[in-house]
């Protein structure tokens, strides 16, 4: 058993550091490659106010000026468009699209529907991936014969998703915002990486790809990148891709069953490709409850949209794989230990980090055609999407432990709006569970709380002290005192027996 | 001397052939003769509870009718698929489910659908099941669990005794809901629980009506310290464990506790419970023999 492990560890450990090298060689020509490139395609621009170069598909592209009327058919282009600034010239997109929510209100076409549709809404670019024309065969051509650009762009790798998003800004006039765009991104892994690579105790980490047949991720994909800057071990570093040039490799339970003393954390991935399972659905296949991370309870589904996709938001799906495999270091609070006022904004982020909330984010494409109760996912008027909290106040109001408000129709959060003592009360309540109590002795205020049952909970259970007999639930807290309420609040949730 | 101890040997083999395949063939007969009873659920793909559920009842049913052969169907494709595909696991739909019987010569059959109301559902496999009624002698299908007034009670005796309330108490079911007439089962289930003198239990439902906002209503007027919520469900399944106890803004776990009442999620199907069995089991026998007591007519 141990021989096996050591010539197994040794030989991973072999693959691993070739792996390295190798990528190492291919990073530095592709990041060379990249670079001749993009030095290449502004100088065209600059130079004439073409844009030329060659697409995915291996054709030659040639526009005499950006596009202003663009219609995506593909997700991953979508949501780029809209993190280069611009989302206003897209006039349609695949049903597929959802991020950011505004997409989800476009018009939709399909590729597999009649071209003609696509024509009649008169677009001057149609931006598909090699997928769609593998597919559709007659599509570029029906397009391109009633003079529709079309431009087939898929990064293979992350090692030139640069690239790709370079070709993306190049057609649509955004090349600008697009470079300070990758230096921030490629900063924010960065930092990832210079929290996680100084751990020293290093996570083992299972990432199941699919449901079906239990699939793990090839070394050169998105989701193994990701574990990489996150500082993890992937178990399955060595798994083959089910086809050449695929991300997908064949693993199955057998093989998981015989890491289930190694795997860390068990993360399984959500979207088009794969229902994804949770701590329930997962401990309860054959043989998984010797599995260390699910004896831990620490099992995660992650959204296919920030951890396989070609996006920016793939620094928050390393990141949140960083969160599930060094919670306390990357959820650090020392930053809100302050006096200062807090807000709502603040509020979600303590929230988040305190109890180690995995971010929100929704993976289903009828998510904004189906009937919501509460919040909808994206609609606040004042935290959009490039809020930077927004992931975090997001999550917070999706679980409910922070209210909204409704104004002239529109959905705000308030993120600067002070954290009254009751608010926390009601988010401690709802994370928590606490038995239903009553202190033995009058909350002289009571009448004045938004939710007395909430408050005489709580103040039962001693995590309220009262001033004077009140609670004052008007009282405005500071970051450093929501930091203690809830950290005393998750000492008593570990002491007070749950049913 | 040879040849008469190998017409020998050929005699008895022939004899040993001949008796054999007779037995075979009797065997055969009596497979293909024994009646079967197919019991027909939606289905789940959460193994343990599928085991505890759907897996009970049946075991359940192959006690009280000991004659007869228990087979299973399930009715939602996107499951039978799924356990296909991720466990391997194979599960006939109906009309497989039908077809095999038909080729394994069984020509007395009783289904026992396993669904909570006279509802769509039912509806479909009524539907189904009619093209082979033909191809058997003898085809009868057991009510669903709340069809007469006397099911309404026993599900009520059922749900009191599974699911005692302690003072200060209120026990919620959540159903399903449907858009099909038949949803009126919930209202009614709750007037007769109301009838019956139990008022700390209310039901409700995902899709339909009685809806959360009528239930919340109707949990504040019985101001009570502790929510419990059980699935009026057979399986404790995606339903149970998302629109009822999941931790998003608008489960009904959550929608509780913002009202600042303790909230304990129960994940328990009503195919765990025997009184629920035997309803279904009742239903059974009056399909077969015309009347719920096992065999009455026959004797």
């Amino acid at each position: 058993m141990n021989r096996t492990f050591t010539i197994k560890f040794g030989r991973i450990a072999g693959i691993l550091v070739l792996v390295g090298l190798l990528s190492g060689i291919f990073l530095s020509l592709a990041v060379n490659v990249q670079e001749v490139y993009a030095a290449e395609a502004v100088q065209t621009a600059s130079a004439d106010t073409e844009i030329s170069f060659v697409d995915d598909d291996g054709r030659q592209i040639s526009l005499d000026a950006p596009a202003e009327r663009i219609i995506s058919l593909y997700s991953a282009h979508t949501e780029n468009l809209y993190s280069l600034g611009v989302g206003d010239k897209i006039i349609g997109v695949h049903d597929t699209s959802i991020y950011p929510a505004a997409a989800a209100f476009l018009p939709q076409f399909d590729y597999d529907a009649d071209p003609e549709n696509i024509i009649a809404a008169d677009p001057d670019l149609v931006l598909i991936r090699p997928f769609i024309s593998r597919r559709v065969p007659t599509l570029v051509e029906t397009l391109e014969r009633a003079g529709i650009k079309v431009v087939s762009l898929y990064p293979n790798s992350y090692t030139v998703f640069d690239d790709y998003i370079r070709k993306l800004a190049l057609v649509t006039g955004a090349s600008e915002k697009a470079e300070a765009l990758l230096e921030k991104y490629h900063q924010d892994l960065d930092n990832i990486h210079a929290q996680t690579e100084v751990i020293e105790d290093k996570q083992s980490i299972f990432f199941e790809s699919t449901e079906t047949d239990l699939r793990t991720v090839t070394a050169d994909s998105m989701p193994a990148y990701a574990i990489e800057i996150a500082g993890g071990i992937n178990v399955a570093a060595g798994a083959e891709p089910v086809q050449a040039g695929s991300s997908i490799a064949p693993f199955g339970a057998e093989r998981i069953l015989e890491l289930a003393d190694e795997i860390d954390v068990y993360v399984s991935q959500r979207g088009a490709m794969n229902a994804g399972g949770n701590l329930h659905s997962i401990s309860i296949r054959p043989g998984f409850d010797t599995i260390k991370a699910i004896k831990d309870g620490r099992v995660f589904v992650i959204n296919e949209k920030i951890i396989s996709s070609p996006t920016f938001r793939f620094y928050k799906g390393a990141r949140e794989i960083a969160r599930y495999l060094y919670p306390e270091v990357m959820d650090d609070l020392s930053t809100y230990l302050t006096d200062a006022p807090a807000t709502k904004r603040d509020l979600a982020n303590i929230l988040l980090r305190s109890a180690h909330l995995p971010i929100y984010s929704t993976s289903s494409s009828s998510y904004y055609t189906q009937d919501h109760r509460g919040h909808i996912y994206g609609l606040f008027a004042d935290t959009d999407w490039t809020d930077p909290d927004f992931d975090a106040i997001e999550t917070v109001v999706m679980r409910g432990y922070v209210d909204w408000d409704l104004e002239d129709d529109q959905e705000v959060y308030h993120p600067e709006a002070p954290v009254t003592k009751e608010m926390l009360a009601k988010a401690i309540f709802i994370l928590y569970d606490f038995e239903a109590a009553e202190p033995g002795f009058e909350i002289t205020d009571l009448a004045d709380c938004e939710n007395p049952r909430i408050v005489q909970t709580l103040v039962a259970h001693n995590l309220f002290p009262l001033e004077d007999g009140k609670f004052e639930p008007q009282q405005p807290l500071t970051n450093q005192e929501i930091v203690e309420f809830l950290e005393a609040a998750k000492v008593k949730q570990e002491t007070v027996a749950v049913p | 001397m040879q040849h008469k101890s190998f017409f020998l040997f050929s005699l008895i083999l022939l004899l040993g052939v001949l008796l054999f395949s007779s037995i075979a063939v009797s065997a055969q007969d009596e497979a293909a003769n024994k009646p079967v009873i197919l019991v027909v659920s939606f289905g789940t793909s959460y193994n343990d509870t599928r085991d505890v559920t759907i897996g009970a009842t049946e075991e359940a049913i192959a006690a009280a009718f000991p004659d007869y052969e228990v087979r299973r169907a399930f009715t939602s494709q996107t499951i039978i698929d799924k356990l296909l595909s991720r466990d391997n696991l194979k599960i006939n739909n109906v009309t497989e489910a039908m077809a095999e019987l038909i080729a394994d010569g069984v020509t007395t059959l009783a289904i026992q659908p396993t669904h909570v109301m006279n509802g769509k559902e039912y509806d479909d496999l009524v539907a189904e099941v009619q093209p082979f009624a033909d191809s058997f002698e003898s085809l009868v299908i057991g009510a669903p669990l709340l069809s007469s007034t006397e099911d309404y009670f026993a599900l009520i005796d059922v749900i009191n005794a599974e699911y005692p309330r302690a003072e200060g108490e209120v026990l919620v079911l959540m159903g399903h809901g449907t858009h099909h007439f038949a949803n009126a089962t919930y209202p009614a289930l709750g007037y007769m629980l109301k009838d019956s003198g139990i008022n700390d239990v209310i039901v409700g439902t995902v899709e339909s009506y009685p809806d959360i906002d009528t239930v919340l209503k109707q949990v504040a007027e019985l101001d009570p310290k502790k929510v419990i919520l059980a699935p009026l469900m057979i399986v404790a399944g995606d339903h149970a464990s998302n629109d009822m106890a999941g931790d998003e803004e608008d489960s009904w776990k959550t929608i509780f506790k913002a009202e600042g009442y303790e909230v304990e999620p129960i994940l328990r199907g009503l195919g765990e419970f025997e009184g629920v069995h035997n309803l279904f089991i009742d239903h059974l026998n009056t399909a077969i023999y015309g009347t719920d007591e096992e065999g009455t007519e026959e004797e």
